[in-house]
């Protein structure tokens, strides 16, 4: 038999394993809708890059297929009891950030095209980055890395905004699902 | 008064039900992230198993995906039972019911 103490190290060992494995399920859903919007944004770019007039629908349509995905892997990818409600409350995450979004980029802002591009990639990442305090460092580590080549973008690409979006962006977000799965 | 698991209380084997534990029923977990989660390197983790498996506590599927083979372990319904037992003789030590 053992003592008091050594019970309780071994409750703690349990506690911190459980913890890890907390941590790499949220890690494995989430970059699967890292990964998702990677690709996706990806396309958008390249798209509104190729057909500019359509921006806003383009735009449109990639942030519905996107919104309806991450709700469907939110749902669908055995995160177990609890699973119908936590895809809601991300549906009206996703609702409250895009209003917050558009309020500030049209109603208070009056952004122009090339401030658009950027903002709405950068407020994501401020999302990340948040989720990142809750949810593990990976996601703060996706949004700074992401947030700095966007800026770097912003100031230094000149008419190739576009393309050089879809790579950092979409790329970077690829990428950093890709590394979360892997830690 | 409750006994506590031996076959569960080695700290490796501990750890690998902890992991398993924590999933919804009937999932599983692939031997290199079990590896990961538990810190246990491919040799020990492979005996463990084993011991779990021979003792009914765990099941192991392997498959092919692609061209690579893959492990995925899972812990069975004695497995759990037994798990949920090992943990309540563990309080009960705490709270100082057993000697």
């Amino acid at each position: 038999m053992i003592d008091s103490q050594q019970a309780s190290a071994a409750l703690n060992d349990i506690n911190d394993v459980v913890q890890r494995v907390r941590q790499s399920r949220i890690y494995q859903n989430a970059s699967l809708i890292i990964i998702m919007w990677g690709a996706l944004v990806f396309v958008g770019y390249i798209a509104n890059h190729t057909w500019p007039p359509q921006g806003y629908t383009i735009w449109a349509v990639v942030d519905l297929i996107g919104i309806a995905g991450s709700i469907a892997i939110a749902a669908f990818s055995g995160v177990g009891p609890g699973a119908g409600a936590f895809a809601i409350r991300l549906l009206m995450a996703f609702l409250l950030f895009i209003a917050f979004g558009i309020f500030c980029s049209v109603v208070l802002g009056h952004y122009g095209p090339r401030q658009m591009l950027v903002f709405w990639p950068l407020f994501t990442m401020l999302f990340y980055a948040l989720a990142g305090l809750w949810f593990g460092y990976a996601f703060i580590v996706i949004a700074l890395c992401s947030s700095a080549l966007i800026v770097t973008a912003y100031f230094y690409a000149g008419p190739a905004l576009l393309l050089w979006m879809a790579v950092v962006h979409g790329g970077a977000l690829v990428l950093g699902g890709l590394w979360m799965r892997r830690i | 008064m409750a006994e506590l698991d031996e076959i569960i209380h080695q700290p490796l084997r501990l750890r690998i039900m902890a992991a398993l534990n924590a999933l919804p029923v009937s999932a599983g977990l692939e031997f290199a992230r079990l590896k990961k989660l538990t810190g246990a390197t491919d040799g020990n983790l492979g005996a463990h198993i084993e011991t779990l498996a021979r003792a009914g506590y765990v099941a192991v599927d392997k498959a092919f995906v692609g061209k690579k083979p893959q492990t995925t372990v899972t812990a069975t319904a004695a497995g759990r039972g037994a798990f949920a037992r090992h943990v309540a003789t563990l309080q009960e030590i705490i709270a100082g019911k057993q000697q």
